[in-house]
């Protein structure tokens, strides 16, 4: 947990995340300027910052500086989804990432201190609460009595995990349905590649983590588009334990293709706005990934029939 | 004499994870070759058949136990027979064997009037049947039907073979006394079989057998390495022998351990076996205090463990042969499909076994060179470190291994078997 002097600071990273996001939502393409205040102002931020992160992500190359007009996208959003996940970690993201690998491998019990996880990890306090305040933030953690943390409940039980599918699919074709949904059209195109791609890698090759991006960011889009704010956020809230470390082991290969062309079939039916058709296909899809698989059985011992649910 | 187009092959293992993960490897084969695998399952493996990508057909079950009713009969069973698994094989044979078998046999009564409704609705070209005891209906079913013999080579008896479950060796003085006690202990379970047989118009079985060799094609996991001489020879027209039956899985990427140095030790006792938590949680106390990494297979009982150690990943579940082929050490419970994954990829088995073939795959991988094996019980945390770092330092078990991996990948088990099974269908 050293070289913080070097790391860029979270703000100026969450900056950047946020205007390549409006850059994507309003369809800017390549050598698209970029005007610091018309930036600013869609990131309701001053210009100061925005100067920060737009340097932050000309010195990863996704935008480029031109000393007569100043700052142009360099790279096509639409195909290149994954730049946020290129930009640099801070210091508190990565030990947030650390206590969430070490909470999934149960090394770290449900309650944490500032304390222990300063120890644990030779962290400084203030990071450590940096960290603990992002988990919070995303719901991962709350704050209990004296200086202890305790992890919320997270879908890696096969029992939670049958809870979030249920929940899963009370809302996410509500999402849908309720009028006013809005597809994100460049964001559904660079999925539609980023999907098309992986289903093109061989067995050998196929890239899991890749799949949980896509997953999330898939259903993330769905999400999103809802016209009701409280559906979008109560999903978007709970799609976002489905980063944590864990979620999509034990699934093969299949499996996730499977799940990629199911989400291609719902992507076409969204796209075409054939939004009832498009629910249905995303139950059916959430039912297929919730599938019923025994815990254990042995010689003489009769399946034990549980829930282990696999990613979609 | 042409072979049909797209001949249907029922497979049929039992409600294990070892069986439906063999028939899987060999389903995959028969696929690539044109023919149209499907598999008839108990009603508890729904969906891990389909998750490969094929048909699977459930047979029915007649009272299916709630939420509640499956936790209590599971903690029943743990409760009643983890001190069992502690027992030597010989007084597991009354306690574990002996109840084991009756249930065995309740499956294939129980089974039998479905599975004659489905064998006669699927009108399969043959019938591969992964289990340990005989199902009438398949019999009845008018077309070849194949044995898969995924246990131990113990499974079929010879006078230079031990016996079945021993653990012993073939010259064990104690030979015929264990014999002795087998028959016995199974006999009630035995005679009822017999019964059931002779109601379905079968002929009875011989004492201590429950499964007949198949007069069509018999299967026998078996690699190279680990065969054993016999008195009477199989005959290589219905008896073939596969180096392993491993299916494919997608890659494993091995994670980011906090003390992420050392050798990688892939630790997995089987679903059964990762209920004993105590003994897991015994090993992670050694696991610590050793230079290396481990991943271990806690089934759904993450939960139960607190602290675990910076060199210890747990999961509920993992694409073994992926995992097996990064590791460096396999420790085991000594189940074949477990056994022939360590074989195949070159990897030193150390085998805690606990029960049934457990306990012979655990005497083979000693007598054969191709590991070691210790008591589940009786060990104390310097036998199991001694054990563990003495076959991580053997480089000359290791190259040895690595050679016979090399053989093995030349002629994948999956691939003879399903050549074997397609050969035997001729229209």
């Amino acid at each position: 947990m050293q070289a913080a002097a070097r790391r860029p600071r979270t703000n100026h990273l969450d900056l950047a995340q946020r205007i390549l996001d409006v850059a994507r939502q309003r369809g800017f393409e390549p050598g698209a300027r970029l005007p610091e205040q018309q930036i600013a102002s869609l990131c309701n931020v001053s210009r100061t910052p925005v100067r920060a992160a737009l340097s932050l992500l000309a010195e990863r190359g996704v935008v480029r500086w031109e000393a007569d007009t100043g700052y142009h996208l360099a790279v096509d959003l639409a195909t290149q989804p994954a730049i946020a996940s290129e930009l640099p970690v801070t210091e508190e993201d990565e030990l947030a990432d650390a206590i969430l690998r070490d909470r999934s491998a149960r090394r770290l019990d449900q309650t944490v201190t500032v304390a222990g996880l300063m120890r644990r990890y030779s962290a400084e306090r203030k990071t450590v609460l940096k960290s603990l305040n992002k988990l919070t933030e995303e719901n991962l953690l709350d704050r209990a009595p004296g200086q202890s943390w305790l992890f919320r409940r997270t879908p890696d039980d096969p029992e939670a995990q049958g809870e979030s599918y249920e929940f899963r699919l009370l809302l996410e074709p509500a999402a849908i349905l309720t009028p006013g949904f809005r597809l994100d059209g460049a964001r559904a195109a660079a999925l539609r590649q980023g999907m098309e791609a992986l289903s093109a890698l061989p067995d050998a090759a196929f890239d899991t983590r890749e799949f949980q991006r896509l997953d999330i960011d898939f259903h993330g889009m769905i999400a999103d588009g809802s016209a009701n704010r409280f559906v979008a956020d109560a999903l978007s809230d709970h799609l976002r334990l489905r980063r944590l470390p864990g979620i999509y082991a034990g699934v093969n290969v299949f499996r996730l293709r499977q799940s990629l062309l199911e989400h291609l079939n719902i992507l076409d039916h969204l796209e075409s706005r054939q939004y009832e058709v498009a629910a249905d296909l995303l139950r059916i899809h959430l039912r297929l990934s919730r599938n019923q698989r025994p815990q254990a059985a042995s010689r003489g011992a009769p399946a034990l029939f549980g829930m282990i649910s696999r990613p979609e | 004499m042409t072979r049909k187009a797209s001949p249907t092959i029922a497979l049929f293992p039992e409600a294990s994870f070892g069986a439906a993960l063999n028939c899987v490897g060999i389903a995959q084969a028969l696929r690539a070759r044109g023919a149209r695998p499907v598999f008839i399952c108990h009603a508890g493996f729904s969906g891990v058949f389909a998750d490969y990508g094929f048909q699977e057909y459930q047979l029915p079950t007649d009272e299916p136990l709630s939420d509640s009713e499956r936790q209590s009969y599971w903690q029943a069973f743990v409760r009643r027979h983890l001190p069992h698994f502690r027992l030597s094989p010989i007084d597991q044979l009354e306690t574990y064997v002996a109840p084991t078998w009756q249930a065995i046999v309740d499956t294939s009564v129980n089974a039998e009037a479905p599975l004659r409704q489905l064998l006669a609705r699927l009108k399969p070209d043959a019938v591969v049947l992964d289990n340990v005891i005989m199902f009438p209906a398949i019999a009845a079913a008018g077309c070849p039907w194949v044995r898969v013999v995924s246990c131990a080579e113990t499974e079929l008896p010879d006078a230079a073979v031990p016996p079945y479950l021993s653990g012993m060796g073939a010259d064990d003085p104690q030979r015929a006394a264990f014999e002795a006690r087998y028959l016995a202990a199974s006999a009630p379970a035995h005679d009822r079989f017999n019964r059931f047989r002779a109601d379905a118009g079968m002929a009875p079985l011989p004492k201590g057998l429950f499964l007949e060799t198949s007069p069509d094609l018999n299967l026998l996991l078996t690699p190279t390495i680990v065969r054993r001489e016999r008195i009477e020879p199989l005959d290589p027209d219905r008896f073939v022998y596969l180096e392993g039956c491993v299916r494919s899985e997608g890659p494993f990427e091995v994670p980011v351990f906090p003390r992420n140095s050392g050798p990688l030790v892939y630790v997995s006792f089987g679903s059964l076996g990762a209920m004993d938590v105590g003994l897991i949680e015994r090993m992670l106390a050694v696991f610590d205090r050793l230079p290396a990494r481990f991943i271990v297979n806690v089934g759904g009982l993450r939960d139960a463990y607190r602290a675990v150690p910076d060199n210890v990943y747990l999961d509920a579940w993992f694409p073994q042969p992926s995992v097996v082929a990064k590791s460096d050490l396999f420790i085991h419970h000594g189940g074949n499909n477990s056994f022939c994954e360590a074989l195949r990829f070159g990897v030193p088995s150390l085998i805690m076994p606990y029960c049934w073939d457990g306990h012979d795959n655990a005497r083979r991988a000693k007598e054969t060179g191709t590991g070691d094996h210790i008591g589940r019980d009786a060990w104390t945390e310097g036998v199991l470190e001694r054990a563990i770092l003495g076959l991580l330092a053997d480089d000359a078990m290791r190259a040895r291994l690595k050679g016979n991996a090399a053989r093995m990948a030349l002629n994948p088990g999956t691939d003879v078997a399903a050549q074997a099974i397609l050969s035997l269908i001729r229209t």
